[in-house]
């Protein structure tokens, strides 16, 4: 996909241009659904989205998990929410621009455990005849979007940072 | 991924409490193949506030060696970060240091 023109770009003024042929928003209108309908499942992928904070202390993962998956599951569906509303919109504020990329990361993470990627798969692409590869294409496109929201959001960051992490 | 460590034991002078503040948290990000490298980046620069440079390196770390320590601090500290960083899709878990 090397040499099409730039689909995000920042302006000055902090908001985000976006630059979507008419092809890619009919496949990103029908992802925000998908997202949601998964949300209110059980399905194993979503154990990716939900981690365990604590890794071998189940009482206290418990505890976790009562106070913030609820929390993480309203910010997940609020930015599915955005995503969808917006998914015509040329021009997006910031916080409009921080939901698309939380759901399209999250689709990435979902559609990425059930095709079991790999890092060598990532690199090498999968063959056209595999029965995967119309889903592990919608990855790396999502991919191939999601670098470009990254570059176009990172480049509002500032430079120096904070160091706010520690101590 | 790699297997779980446990936690290094460390010396303290005999007769005090085993308080928070002798104990820190850490948080512990580990390398998934999903997550982008310049996602990665953009996470640590945007919730902890590092520079650049720092957030790059860090998320180098989680890339070659599986994991890295991205902050530390109280428990609660800890579980927020832990909790930003699942909100953003990456796999962080925490520790007694």
């Amino acid at each position: 996909m090397a040499g099409l023109s730039p689909r995000v770009q920042r302006t000055r003024r902090g908001r985000y241009r976006l630059r979507l042929p008419a092809q890619e928003r009919e496949l990103l209108r029908t992802l925000p659904p998908q997202l949601r309908d998964l949300l209110g499942t059980d399905d194993p992928a979503l154990g990716r989205l939900f981690p365990p904070a604590y890794r071998d202390d189940p009482e206290r993962q418990a505890e976790y998990e009562s106070l913030v998956s609820p929390e993480l599951s309203r910010e997940r569906l609020d930015a599915v929410s955005v995503m969808e509303r917006t998914i015509d919109a040329t021009d997006l504020s910031g916080e409009e621009m921080t939901a698309w990329l939380g759901a399209i990361n999250d689709l990435r993470l979902v559609l990425g455990i059930r095709l079991e990627v790999t890092e060598e798969l990532y690199e090498q692409g999968m063959p056209e005849d595999d029965p995967r590869s119309p889903a592990f294409a919608v990855f790396a496109y999502l991919g191939w979007l999601e670098e470009q929201i990254v570059e176009a959001m990172a480049s509002g960051l500032p430079e120096g940072g904070q160091d706010s992490a520690e101590g | 991924m790699g297997t779980t460590e446990a936690p290094a034991e460390v010396e303290r002078p005999a007769g005090r409490e085993d308080t928070e503040i002798d104990r820190p948290w850490v948080v512990t990000v580990w390398n998934d193949p999903i997550n982008l490298m310049s996602y990665v980046t953009y996470v640590f620069q945007k919730l902890f506030g590092y520079p650049r440079a720092r957030a790059h390196r860090l998320m180098m770390q989680v890339h070659t060696e599986g994991r890295s320590d991205v902050a530390s601090g109280t428990q609660d500290r800890c579980e927020y970060w832990c909790s930003r960083l699942h909100a953003h899709g990456l796999w962080a878990t925490m520790r007694r240091d």
